[in-house]
């Protein structure tokens, strides 16, 4: 079926508009297209959507994490293998880290990573044919955000669910933050870690981020005030 | 995630009623009621598997087809190879090379038609699960009545044909039989299939824009 932006789509279905779109400019197809025989045709059940000038790509629900390159991601340390570590990222493989890739990581000074640790990586090598391969660096060799992740609490979530509180229109760490204080990295691998002051407070975010799963942006508010009273002891 | 009833009696289909991404803990679930007929099915991967029966080129798929009594038998193992080979057909596989699909089916309620819910049921799951599929499919049951002529559904008939198409231009791409029946009447019955397996893939289409709306 002939299938438009903004549209609902299944997999089969084709779109024109990204081939016309093509013919004056090059474009970049994201998850859930696929270019086969000189039509694009739709992989992923969802939503086709487009960024503005040329990026196009499908909303789709997705728990199974499938390693992309650029993302950041969660990670634990399953095994220490001579100068490398293996991370489960929850893909089909695990990934490896090398102990050169931190922040001022040398062959003498090895960082101090134990098997259990959580790590937060960014994927450097992603392909379908290779295992991923992650760093906690970036391009200038600072650690920036990246490293090893003290304390917390780690849960699984839908990869959707990652998106949409990472999404700027969402409001749901804007309206979190100004309750009480907290830290917080989401992997787009499905995986959310949460630190607070208190393990009340850090139950309270986590059940705020998977309650927002299918709400709109107007419940999410209410839903977080709603959350914040109880948290205070307004409401028992 | 979206519950949906849809009656499709102009076409003598079973009504459908599904819910997607039933169980929490699979990458993708679905139950799918045709009528009395119910299926659960539940999609796991891409996953590590051993190395035996990893395949350079594409993904595994692996069949476990669970019926009610819980004893496998010869015929699961057939309706087992129906649904893999369909699925083979439409999962893009070459995305996820030296990996698993696990695919889970469990019988819960049979009144007849019990692999063409299971197929339908199978393909929203994949649809939950967010594999890459080249197209989606459509399994639609017609039955031959005793004057030799060709109903849709066709419970309690003795001669059944199912068809199987694809979404893209509706080609055949599965077909099973029980009975006896005259070339005339299969070809019959294919062509009402696949004037009927228009209903099945507007009812996924309107099950996914219903979550899609939320997500």
């Amino acid at each position: 079926m002939k299938v438009t932006i903004d549209d609902v789509v299944l997999p089969g279905d084709f779109c024109e508009d990204i081939i016309k779109a093509g013919e004056k400019s090059r474009v970049i197809l994201g998850p859930g297209l696929r270019k086969e025989l000189e039509k694009i045709f739709i992989t992923k059940a969802g939503v086709l959507r487009k960024r503005a000038p040329n990026t196009y790509w499908v909303d789709s629900y997705q728990k199974r994490y499938v390693p992309a390159r650029g993302e950041n991601v969660i990670g634990v340390v399953i095994q220490k293998a001579g100068d490398s570590f293996r991370v489960d990222v929850g893909g089909s493989c695990s990934a490896t880290l090398s102990y050169l890739s931190f922040e001022g990581a040398t062959k003498k000074n090895r960082p101090e990573v134990q098997v259990g640790d959580v790590i937060y990586a960014k994927m450097l090598v992603a392909s379908k044919d290779m295992e991923p391969e992650l760093v906690c660096v970036d391009s200038n060799g600072k650690k920036g955000r990246l490293g090893v992740l003290n304390d917390g609490f780690v849960f699984k979530c839908s990869i959707n669910l990652v998106r949409k509180i990472l999404n700027p229109s969402c409001p749901l760490l804007n309206s979190l933050k100004n309750e009480w204080p907290f830290e917080l990295a989401a992997g787009m691998n499905g995986r959310i870690w949460i630190k607070a002051n208190s393990m009340r407070e850090t139950i309270a975010v986590g059940n705020a981020i998977l309650g927002c799963e299918y709400l709109t942006s107007e419940e999410i508010k209410s839903m977080c005030t709603n959350i914040a009273s109880i948290l205070a002891g307004h409401v028992s | 995630m979206g519950a949906e009833e849809k009656d499709l009696r102009d076409f003598k289909l079973q009504p459908m009623k599904c819910e997607l991404n039933f169980l929490s803990k699979s990458d993708g679930s679905a139950i799918l009621s045709q009528g009395d007929t119910v299926a659960l099915v539940s999609v796991n991967g891409p996953l590590d598997i051993k190395s035996t029966s990893q395949s350079i080129e594409k993904s595994t798929l692996e069949i476990l087809f669970c019926s009610k009594g819980g004893k496998p038998s010869v015929a699961d193992r057939y309706k087992e190879n129906v649904i893999r080979q369909t699925c083979e057909k439409a999962v893009l596989g070459c995305l996820y090379p030296r990996t698993g699909i696990t695919i889970t089916i469990q019988e819960l309620e049979d009144f007849g038609g019990f692999l063409s819910c299971a197929l339908n049921c199978a393909c929203l799951a994949l649809l939950n699960s967010g594999v890459s599929l080249r197209h989606v499919f459509a399994c639609v049951t017609c039955g031959v009545d005793e004057k030799g002529e060709v109903v849709l559904g066709g419970r309690g008939c003795d001669t059944q044909i199912s068809c199987v198409f694809d979404s893209i231009d509706k080609t055949l791409i599965t077909c099973f039989s029980e009975g006896t029946y005259s070339e005339g009447t299969y070809l019959e019955a294919v062509a009402r299939c696949r004037a009927a397996s228009e209903l099945v893939f507007a009812f996924y289409r309107d099950v996914v824009s219903k979550y899609s709306n939320a997500i």
